[in-house]
């Protein structure tokens, strides 16, 4: 009886020991792989368009990541211009960079990357599902990840082209829009179809880009607005313009706001160009695992799709579902041969020659 | 003798307690540092703005590496000969100067029948509505109230509506060089008011009187009297108003429709636009350039008015 009591007690012991290593295993092991993760920000401070932009981003990508993180997110809505030299000026002066995540043009961002302010952000795990735009040409890695592409598109009020939408950007040229029509204050977005409806070619950029200037010279002598993207939709919906050379988005935002609106391709093309996000150097170990892992967040399908669907943009992971009406629609690319009308021109370029066809365009229309 | 408590008022004992307090913080004469105390804020102010000059100009001598995006390391006039070779910074620069000296010619001409008529009239309620009409502005910011003006003068504002009633068609009244300059004479008013108004009060009305009891008309008292009387308000009010309009931002950018910049304007595209703040460096000095020069010229022609603190008067 004492044997098997014994028996019994140590059965009993052993068995409660088991449980006891099993359960304090089964307890322990997340906590030591929790603590492989850096501790937690309170918040991070992403820099983000505003109006439309940044509803989307909120939705798509930052508070799935609350959700799932516990951490907050601010969107910083300084222009993505303003922002940069304030990032510039903290990572020289190794001081902190007033955001955790810059949500950029690519080619801005880029400019970033080569003067070597961005983290290296090659080994993000969702990377490997991402499509070739993901990659930002003319720099080493990842300083950047490009997240979707977008397409500046000739935006219209149909009412105002009783014939069929605008064919070619000559059709702007029509003395009944002088005074209605915009473009970027900078002419971002114009250039490349100025230079083909000039007469000129894709393969003379940036070497010879007198067509471009000789078109933009007769767009001149309409007298254009030129403005920002807030500045777009608040123009179409006052009814102050007919058509705008700007981003898809900027005429869905319209749409869906109400305004009768429709969009094109005209025959000389359409610039194509790509947004990103970067982390700017100068912080905690901390802070840059979690605003690595925002990034990686911002890759998945399921966040791209309804960040995108808020933006009616292709992004860079494969079998996203086109927002509703956006299927085959020009502003959305998806296919090789939707790319055919599109001008996509390279980064290095762009980065090297924009101020100098920003200059030149606020010449002309200046002047 | 029983001391009344209005005879030595709460106020003067506070004063003497501050005395107190200064005079042990002071060693003893002192009192001979007080003024130059005084002036140290000031002193600090103008020091920060003249080391942030110097950086600015160390800045316009560095020119941007487009394939690094940094600045030289070393010093060069680059930013300049572009700066004076390019047309459009003469554009600017004409459009600029020949805005602020419009806005200035407008403002002094509605500035002073307002100033005027609120230090003269005899209607406490009319000179308390147009202080308030006065002040009122200056607790709505420059781009609320350019906003303000898009509002009205677009092309389905509230000018445009009342146009149509009498059926005219709709007038692009905005994003246009009038439109920049309407935008800023309204946003200079009230500055042109408070600076001409002490200018006015100091003008004794005996002597108008004066003159129109010796047979002057108003109109004569007005040209032969009150305004050489008032020329040193009209020139401090002129001065600070001309300053402000031509280094303005707002009112190009939001009235201009992008197509009628400032100086201004330009110097942001290029720190914030193209990252070129060497280029915007050179136009910030080359626009406190013409300024301080358009200023000198006043002062040569006019001499300080107002902002010769009485100088002129010895």
């Amino acid at each position: 009886m004492n044997f098997e009591r014994k028996l019994n007690r140590r059965s009993i012991l052993k068995a409660s020991a088991a449980v006891g290593a099993t359960g304090l295993a089964s307890v322990s092991m997340p906590a030591v792989l929790r603590a492989a993760e850096p501790d937690k920000p309170s918040e991070l401070i992403i820099r983000a368009w505003g109006g439309p932009w940044v509803e989307a981003l909120k939705n798509g990508v930052s508070d799935p990541f609350t959700e799932k993180t516990g951490i907050r997110i601010i969107h910083d809505l300084t222009e993505d211009n303003e922002i940069q030299p304030k990032v510039w000026a903290a990572v020289a002066q190794n001081r902190t960079p007033p955001i955790h995540i810059n949500w950029d043009t690519t080619t801005n961002a880029t400019k970033s990357a080569l003067r070597g302010v961005c983290e290296d952000l090659s080994d993000l795990s969702n990377l490997s599902g991402t499509t070739d735009l993901a990659k930002p040409v003319g720099v080493d890695g990842y300083p950047i990840v490009n997240t979707y592409g977008y397409v500046y598109v000739l935006a219209y009020r149909p009412e105002a082209f009783p014939d069929g939408p605008p064919k070619s950007y000559h059709d702007l040229l029509d003395p009944k829009f002088k005074g209605r029509i915009a473009f970027y204050n900078d002419g971002i977005g114009f250039h490349f179809p100025a230079q083909v409806a000039g007469g000129g070619t894709l393969e003379d950029i940036p070497g010879n880009m007198d067509a471009c200037w000789e078109f933009v010279e007769k767009i001149k002598a309409q007298n254009p607005l030129l403005g920002e993207d807030p500045d777009f939709v608040t123009w179409f919906q006052r009814g102050e313009i007919d058509a705008a050379c700007t981003i898809s988005t900027n005429a869905l935002g319209a749409k869906r706001s109400g305004v009768d609106i429709a969009w094109t391709v005209p025959e000389e093309g359409a610039k194509f160009d790509t947004d990103g996000l970067w982390i700017p150097k100068g912080h905690s170990e901390s802070d840059l695992y979690w605003a690595r892992e925002y990034i990686n967040s911002a890759l998945t399908q399921a966040n791209q799709q309804v960040w995108l669907d808020g933006l009616g943009l292709p992004g860079v992971v494969p079998g996203l579902t086109p927002p509703e009406g956006l299927a085959g629609d020009p502003s959305y690319p998806t296919k090789p041969e939707d790319f055919e009308r599109l001008i996509r021109i390279s980064g290095q370029i762009q980065v090297e020659n924009e101020s100098e066809w920003f200059s030149k365009f606020k010449q002309i229309m200046q002047g | 003798m029983r001391r009344y408590k209005t005879s030595y008022p709460i106020s003067w004992r506070f004063m003497d307690v501050l005395e107190a307090a200064f005079a042990l913080v002071l060693p003893r004469g002192g009192g001979r540092l007080t003024p130059y105390l005084l002036l140290t804020p000031a002193v600090l102010l103008v020091g920060t703005l003249a080391v942030g000059l110097l950086y600015i100009g160390d800045s316009s001598l560095r020119v941007l590496d487009r394939s690094t995006f940094l600045f030289s390391d070393y010093w060069t006039l680059e930013n300049y000969q572009r700066a004076f070779s390019e047309s459009f910074t003469a554009t600017i620069i004409w459009r600029s100067l020949a805005g602020a000296v419009i806005v200035t010619a407008v403002t002094l001409l509605l500035a002073f029948p307002y100033a005027y008529v609120m230090v003269r009239t005899s209607s406490a309620l009319l000179r308390k509505f147009l202080l308030v009409a006065l002040f009122l502005p200056f607790f709505i910011g420059q781009v609320v109230r350019a906003y303000g003006w898009l509002i009205i003068l677009g092309n389905q504002g509230i000018v445009n509506d009342a146009l149509a009633l009498v059926g005219v068609e709709p007038l692009r009244l905005l994003f246009n060089y009038p439109a920049v300059l309407f935008g800023l004479v309204q946003y200079m008013l009230p500055f042109g008011v408070l600076m001409l108004a002490p200018a006015l009060t100091a003008i004794p009305e005996d002597i108008e009187a004066a003159a129109t009891s010796l047979g002057a008309n108003w109109v004569r008292a007005l040209f032969h009297v009150v305004l050489p009387m008032a020329r040193p308000g009209l020139i401090g009010a002129g001065v600070v108003v001309l300053t402000l309009s031509l280094t303005d931002f707002a009112m190009p950018a939001i009235l201009g429709g992008g197509s009628q910049d400032f100086v201004a304007n330009a110097i942001y595209d290029q720190f914030f636009r193209t990252s070129d703040q060497g280029f915007g460096a050179s136009l910030t000095l080359i626009l406190i350039a013409v300024g301080s020069m358009t200023v000198g010229l006043v002062f040569a022609v006019f001499g300080a008015g107002t902002l010769a603190l009485g100088a002129n008067r010895k």
